[in-house]
């Protein structure tokens, strides 16, 4: 089991190392670039001259990298172009802001899908499943953007019982968040319930199942007991993933609603050439995606006894 | 139109505003930038709600007779935050200052007439001394605590609405000294202090009490901008749920919604503001003027204004000269004419037609349905615009070297303001790369005549200039509007986007 972590954390840190050279040299390869993203379009060719030399970017390429990648690894980014302070100062405070979203979602959308998908499972093909299924199919093939725009018009501008945006201006407030939550569990909680009803149904139709409903057992100690622990792998690899896919899933839920948090960062980053900015952004993105795929890989084995031993 | 109440003290008003970094006012290229930097620092003069220049910091000013010597007189019993007086040393540190070119500010060329040209000993690449542009000796003269004078190598009228600009709001005399970061460190003149500053997010003010303010009496305790991001969306629902109190900006797709949410306010202002689809003359193809008269010749600037802005403005004349600023002059309307397009076309040896790239933002959208319609309507001509709309930030980087782009300019109190800036040859914002020792002149001369009347006779030789050079498309001049919910008062849309809270109060 250890050697296997480690394998894991080894592939890790691998995919991780061969996005930042991808990255790098995407991004910083041509110097005269960074210099007139840096210094903006009126600098003169002498001002940007002195500021490659300052910051080492006549050295060779790998010499640039590694000390680009050693200050990374400090935590030292550079500087916002477009704000103006240290990367760290925005990237930081904007991240946590997304783990609290994300924390109120998964709380929310997680026993919510659960529960959802493990009664439609229960009993394949009744109506409550039928019911489930095609309300999952419905809210999962809505986009957030729609989704939100629909919500807005309801809460905000008719019922006018919500706040219409999520800045957080004075402190944390728990009903700017009701939207922005609504709007991703509304688009998320659908796909996790239908893998969870799919695997708790073939669960149901297993000979363990059947002979412990045949030996008489109450059937709700069957489900308890014997389906569940089985039914939720499955769905545990899937919620890993969410975390993976809320990311960048917050994008356009932040932007609408103008939630100060990572997903508006990046897209703000990007649009304005925030060089220094794209990179923090893009490596606590790549860090994420590889961190959430290890745990989801160790999880699953953890948790099946199959391939633990097999 | 709010009722004639007696103005409440207290509370705070709430701004919805893009949040951008307000390091340094002389190297200030966004109104808003400026108005986050408003409430504390200020300016020489200001530009009221009737396009006006009234003293603020400068009590009053007058010119010699050749209007190359003006006297400021400052104000008097006016307290930096700081607790030092506002003196000559502070207004003598910021024009030398914006005048040297390390520093890096647009108001280098705003007064420009303080300025000088010396060699820098260098050469370029085709063995042509490097210029540098300084400030002139002894063109700022501190006369004695209160007054300071300006000697100017050339009649300028503008000075004192160039003193009103963005850019020109007065920062300590330490300000250098001690950082040169107004975020970090807010000293400021003005009745009211930053007490929180998130960039990208929320600035916060909060009413000075140290020291009562030059200008009387402040109703609002504090003034809060938030920053809902570049997407106009979020900012209506905040307004619609009462977030916020008012915003920086409406634009003119968003009117008619806000017009019909309850509680709201929209108040309009004509404007000299406006776009220009420039042409760099130093680019092919646009270093032939038939080319450029050819676009000039397919547009019909009634249409672009109705079919861009839902008529609320004036349709553009090519010659950035507007129908408020004092010295304009009536020509002619241009006359769309395709036969003569095709024909300048064909001189210019493109008689198959040609294909041009324009660069234009995203946002706001007004300007990228100008470029539209300026595309469509070229069409007929054979000549084929192909659109190329990126986000602001990427063409504030290219602006000034892309051969065909669409830059919106913002209002100038004075029409000779905005030609200096814009076309005089070799300025920092001359973005057409047009350079005409003729237009020059007369620009000079127009400068000089401190009469309206008398000063729009030259006005329209430079008018004719500009129209006849073609060098830009200006498709028409736009209204610009504010929204305040109805708790809100004595709140005006400026016509430069400028934050005027001094004397707005909540009920």
């Amino acid at each position: 089991m250890i050697v296997f972590i480690l394998r894991r954390l080894g592939t890790m840190l691998v995919t991780m190392l061969v996005v930042s050279i991808m990255l790098f040299l995407l991004l910083e390869y041509t110097p005269g670039n960074v210099a007139t993203k840096v210094l903006g379009p009126y600098s003169s060719e002498e001002q940007r001259t002195l500021w490659l030399e300052a910051h080492g970017y006549f050295e060779p390429l790998w010499v640039r990298y590694s000390s680009w990648l050693g200050d990374f690894m400090t935590g030292d980014f550079g500087e916002s172009v477009r704000f103006k302070v240290p990367v760290a100062e925005v990237l930081w405070p904007r991240l946590w802001n997304t783990v609290v979203l994300g924390f109120w979602v998964f709380t929310v959308m997680i026993p919510l899908s659960l529960i959802l998908g493990v009664m439609a499972g229960m009993r394949e093909g009744s109506a409550l499943d039928r019911t489930i299924s095609i309300t999952s199919i419905i809210t999962t093939s809505i986009p957030e953007f729609a989704s939100a725009v629909f919500l807005a018009a309801v809460f905000v501008f008719w019922l006018g019982v919500l706040p219409g945006t999520s800045t957080m201006t004075g402190g944390f407030e728990w009903q700017q968040l009701v939207l922005p939550v609504l709007v991703l569990v509304i688009y998320d909680f659908g796909y996790v319930a239908r893998m969870t009803r799919a695997s708790m149904a073939e669960v149901m139709t297993t000979q363990y199942i059947r002979t412990a409903v045949l030996k008489g057992l109450p059937y709700r100690r069957v489900i308890m007991r014997h389906a569940l622990r089985n039914a939720l792998i499955a769905p545990f690899t899937v919620i890993m993933l969410q975390i993976n896919w809320l990311l960048s899933g917050v994008i356009v839920v932040e932007f609408f609603f103008a939630y100060k948090g990572f997903g508006a960062l990046l897209l703000e980053a990007s649009l304005n050439q925030d060089i220094f900015l794209i990179e923090a952004c893009a490596m606590v993105a790549v860090f994420v995606a590889a961190a959430t795929q290890t745990i989801a890989d160790v999880g699953y084995t953890y948790l099946n006894p199959r391939i633990r031993f097999g | 139109m709010a009722r004639a109440e007696t103005p409440k003290s207290g509370g705070i008003l709430r701004c919805s505003m893009n949040v951008k970094e307000m390091t340094d006012p002389a190297t200030y290229d966004w109104s808003e930038k400026g108005n986050l930097a408003r409430h504390m620092t200020e300016p020489l003069v200001r530009i009221n709600k009737d396009n006006l220049a009234e003293p603020y910091l400068a009590e009053s000013w007058k010119a010699s007779d050749d209007l190359k010597t003006w006297t400021f007189r400052l104000r008097k019993g006016v307290k930096w935050s700081n607790g030092d007086d506002f003196i000559a040393d502070d207004v003598v540190f910021n024009f030398n200052r914006w005048l040297d070119p390390a520093t890096g500010s647009s108001n280098q060329g705003r007064f420009s007439s303080m300025t000088k040209k010396i060699d820098t000993g260098k050469k370029d690449d085709k063995g042509n001394p490097v210029m540098s542009t300084v400030a002139a000796d002894g063109a700022i003269e501190k006369v004695d605590d209160h007054t300071v004078r300006f000697h100017l190598n050339r009649a300028d009228i503008s000075l004192p609405e160039a003193m009103g600009d963005y850019p020109a709001l007065i920062v300590h005399r330490r300000f250098s000294e001690e950082g040169g970061d107004l975020s970090k460190n807010p000293v400021g003149t003005g009745p009211f202090t930053l007490t929180r500053y998130s960039v990208g997010e929320v600035a916060e003010y909060k009413k000075r009490t140290d020291h009562p303010w030059w200008g009387g009496d402040i109703y609002l305790d504090g003034i809060i901008y938030i920053d809902h991001g570049d997407d106009p969306g979020p900012m209506i629902a905040a307004l619609a749920s009462g977030q916020v109190d008012c915003n920086y900006r409406t634009s003119v797709e968003q009117v008619l919604t806000l017009k019909a949410i309850p509680n709201l306010v929209t108040y309009e202002t004509v404007t000299a503001q406006t776009g220009v689809a420039r042409m760099k003359v130093t680019e092919a193809p646009f270093d032939n003027k038939q080319v450029r008269k050819a676009i000039q010749a397919c547009m019909d600037h009634t249409k672009l204004l109705e079919l861009a802005y839902q008529n609320f403005g004036a349709p553009g004349e090519d010659h950035h000269v507007s129908p408020i600023h004092p010295e304009y002059y009536k020509r002619p309307a241009l006359k769309q004419d395709y036969a003569l397009a095709k024909k300048l076309l064909a001189d210019a040896g493109y008689s198959d037609g040609i294909k041009v790239r324009i660069d234009c933002v995203a946002n706001p959208t007004w300007e990228q349905n100008a470029v539209k319609v300026i595309a469509e309507m070229c069409k007929p001509a054979g000549i084929d615009v192909e659109i190329n709309i990126m986000p602001g930030g990427t063409y504030w980087d290219r602006w000034m070297k892309t051969p065909f782009g669409f830059t919106s300019w913002t209002h100038r109190a004075l029409g000779v303001q905005v030609l200096n800036l814009a076309y005089r040859s070799g300025v920092a914002w001359n973005e057409t790369s047009y350079s005409n020792p003729e237009f020059d002149k007369l620009l000079d001369e127009a400068g000089a005549i401190l009469d309206p009347k008398e000063r729009s006779k030259v006005m329209r030789k430079l008018e004719v200039i500009l129209q006849e050079d073609a060098i830009f498309i200006q498709p028409f001049w736009r209204s610009e509007f504010i929204t305040a919910t109805n708790k809100v008062h004595n709140i005006y849309c400026q016509v430069a986007n400028e934050s005027h809270f001094n004397e707005v109060w909540l009920s």
